[in-house]
């Protein structure tokens, strides 16, 4: 659709909108005797736009069942209310030394880029506290199974929170910031510069602010942790009850796995694919989606012409479920078991009070045999024969971690259908508005016409008409796509 | 992201200790996310006997998305362009973070013993391998000598 650049915004945008009304009055502005037929093509367009958009906010509070009650997700948010969901999102992928399960975290160690990090923080976040997905372990670059109790504990107590952040990165090079900690930004931007450079300009310093703001935010937590660890050393006898034992840290870390996406090493048990039983760690789960809305992948006849994707039915879009990275079957999903000898953090003891002995005699754990850890945790790996149904309760699927993908799905759609929509009306103003428009020639020319041909008034009427016509039906079918 | 993630050093360890027959992959010695590739053609095909030249990338996403893989050398394949681009599901819809730079390079050798022409990335090639497939073997041999001569130095063929 080259003919409506970078138009692919609602048109309820306000922004947006007065830049359409304002493309329709240059095509009115093509001297007065025209005035009429102008003001015609500038209503139709308007009308057919807003009717556009009028039937899909309907239709879709309707289908989806969104009633007054209940913020309506297709409602177009402002640039400012974005910047603040963005900006509570960011606060909750924080990690802190103080929020703990099992001696793991609620947000991720910072393996992939922010960007990708676009999951429900809540629900992820509950699953770990219920102990149906295991935490964010922060991961081990190696682990070597020579090394000594003393050694295991000694590496662990160097672990930051979170990797560290890239610093200056080249994305944001030159963009101004100001003062982080003011929620207004707007003397940032250029006022000279045109809305739409503007815009650009808000985005791109949002960013970056965002950026900073969640490295100072992540340092700080950083810098806490750090001191109340020196502070545990110094003074044995008040330990911050939030930090682990040194039991804690050996018996999750002597018994790890690799996980087989990212290669790094975490505690024991992991995540298991509820279909082909493999582990997975839960900073890679949470990168596992569907993929972004697109038109299905057909096998074609190479001596045929191809339709373009433009012209194709925006219903056709669609987005399947994840699969399993391991065995590629659908839905994926994962289990979690976690282990029956440690509950620490939230929803259980002190990190600081584990001790290995309270659970020697019970479970059998010997803080120097390895092999009856091992042992241990085979079996509850093992626990789970077989796969299990994506709808079982005990299953994680990763839609159930994004469960926003239906509503992207419609959006997508909804905006390839505006946006032909737009290029139809755009296309057909210009059959009225420029005479020398190949297509204006055809329809007059091919209509049965008096000596006169296409300049008599009557004709000219009678095109109208026709397009008129045509448009209204358009309308009507946009309308009833959004059905 | 600054440093490298574990898996790419992993990985990267992994091939030149375990290598795959027929198949060879170098880091850039600048730039540790770009590989020199060749892979041998696949016996009893037309492309036996032939040592391709590839460039191989793994994008800041890796291994959530797809590496980049481009053959250099000339290739007559329905599914490989001019521009050496591969038409090829686990490079696109069908990518695994499961997957590695092992296994993708060996999906390439393996679509090079069964070219696809119903999935056309080169349409006057695949249009010709349904029409004619008898010539259009006889010259994807041909270019497979012409163009895909094993060398003995590491130099990717450069057009």
């Amino acid at each position: 659709m080259g003919n409506v650049p970078g138009k692919i915004d609602s048109p309820q945008d306000p922004a947006n909108r007065k830049q359409q009304r304002s493309e329709s009055l240059n095509f009115g502005s093509q001297g007065p005797k025209n005035l009429n037929r102008n003001r015609r093509a500038t209503s139709l367009v308007g009308n057919l736009l807003s009717a556009s958009g009028r039937a899909r906010s309907d239709s879709y509070n309707s289908a989806n069942g969104y009633n007054g009650n209940s913020p309506n997700p297709y409602k177009k948010k402002s640039l400012k209310e974005k910047e603040k969901l963005k900006e509570k999102h960011a606060r909750q992928l924080v990690v802190k030394y103080n929020e703990t399960v099992d001696g793991g975290f609620l947000a991720p160690f910072g393996c992939y880029n922010f960007d990708k990090l676009d999951y429900e923080a809540d629900i992820v976040k509950n699953l770990i506290i219920e102990r149906r997905l295991a935490p964010f372990y922060t991961p081990l670059q190696e682990f070597d199974q020579t090394w000594t109790r003393e050694e295991v504990i000694k590496i662990v107590d160097g672990l930051p929170l979170h990797c560290s952040f890239q610093q200056d990165p080249e994305e944001f090079e030159g963009v101004p910031t100001g003062d982080l900690a003011d929620d207004e930004f707007d003397y940032l931007l250029d006022s000279t510069a045109s809305k739409r450079e503007q815009r650009r300009q808000r985005s791109k310093i949002s960013k970056a602010r965002l950026y900073f703001k969640r490295v100072g935010w992540q340092e700080r937590a950083n810098e806490r942790y750090l001191e109340l660890k020196l502070m545990n050393k110094k003074h044995t006898e008040a330990k911050n009850p939030a930090l682990p034992s040194d039991d804690l840290k050996y018996t999750l870390y002597k018994n790890g796995a690799e996980c087989p996406i990212c290669f790094l090493y975490f505690p024991k048990p992991l995540n298991i694919s509820r279909c082909c039983k493999q582990p997975i760690c839960t900073e890679c789960f949470v990168q596992i989606k569907r993929a972004a809305p697109h038109f299905p992948h057909e096998e074609v006849d190479p001596t045929q012409d191809q339709e373009p994707d433009e012209l194709k039915d925006p219903n056709l879009l669609v987005s399947e479920p994840a699969n399993c990275p391991y065995c590629a079957t659908a839905e994926f999903g994962v289990t979690y078991e976690p282990r029956r000898d440690v509950r620490t953090g939230i929803n259980g003891i002190y990190a600081s009070e584990y001790k290995i002995a309270e659970y020697k005699d019970r479970e059998g754990l010997v803080s120097d045999s390895s092999s009856n850890e091992d042992d241990e945790l085979v079996t509850i790996e093992q626990i789970r024969r077989g796969s299990i149904a994506a709808d079982d309760p005990s299953v994680i699927t990763s839609d159930s971690i994004r469960p926003d993908w239906e509503i992207n799905l419609t959006k997508e759609r909804l905006r390839l259908a505006r946006r032909s929509a737009k290029a139809t009306a755009i296309h057909m103003s210009n059959q009225l508005i420029d005479p020398e428009h190949p297509s204006r020639h055809a329809s007059i020319s091919s209509s049965v016409g008096g000596p006169d041909g296409g300049n008599s008034p009557q004709r000219r009427q009678k095109t109208l008409e026709e397009l008129d016509d045509e448009m209204l039906q358009q309308a009507i079918k946009l309308s009833l796509q959004d059905h | 992201m600054a440093a490298l993630p574990k898996r790419i050093i992993k990985e990267t360890e992994r091939l030149v200790s375990d290598p795959v027959p027929g198949i060879t992959a170098e880091p850039h010695e600048d730039n540790l996310r770009y590989f020199q590739v060749t892979i041998e053609g696949p016996q009893q095909s037309p492309y036996e006997n032939g040592v391709f030249q590839l460039e191989l990338f793994l994008p800041d996403d890796y291994p959530m998305e797809a590496p980049k893989v481009r053959f250099l050398t000339k290739i007559y394949h329905p599914n490989i362009d001019r521009l050496g681009r591969i038409c090829l599901d686990v490079l696109k819809n069908n990518w695994s973070p499961a997957l590695q730079i092992r296994t993708v390079l060996l999906s390439v050798q393996a679509l090079l013993a069964s070219p696809n022409p119903n999935d056309p990335l080169a349409n006057d090639v695949a249009e010709e391998w349904i029409k004619h497939e008898d010539t259009a073997i006889a010259k994807a041999k041909e270019w497979t000598k012409l163009y895909a001569k094993p060398t003995q130095d590491e130099e990717p063929a450069k057009e």
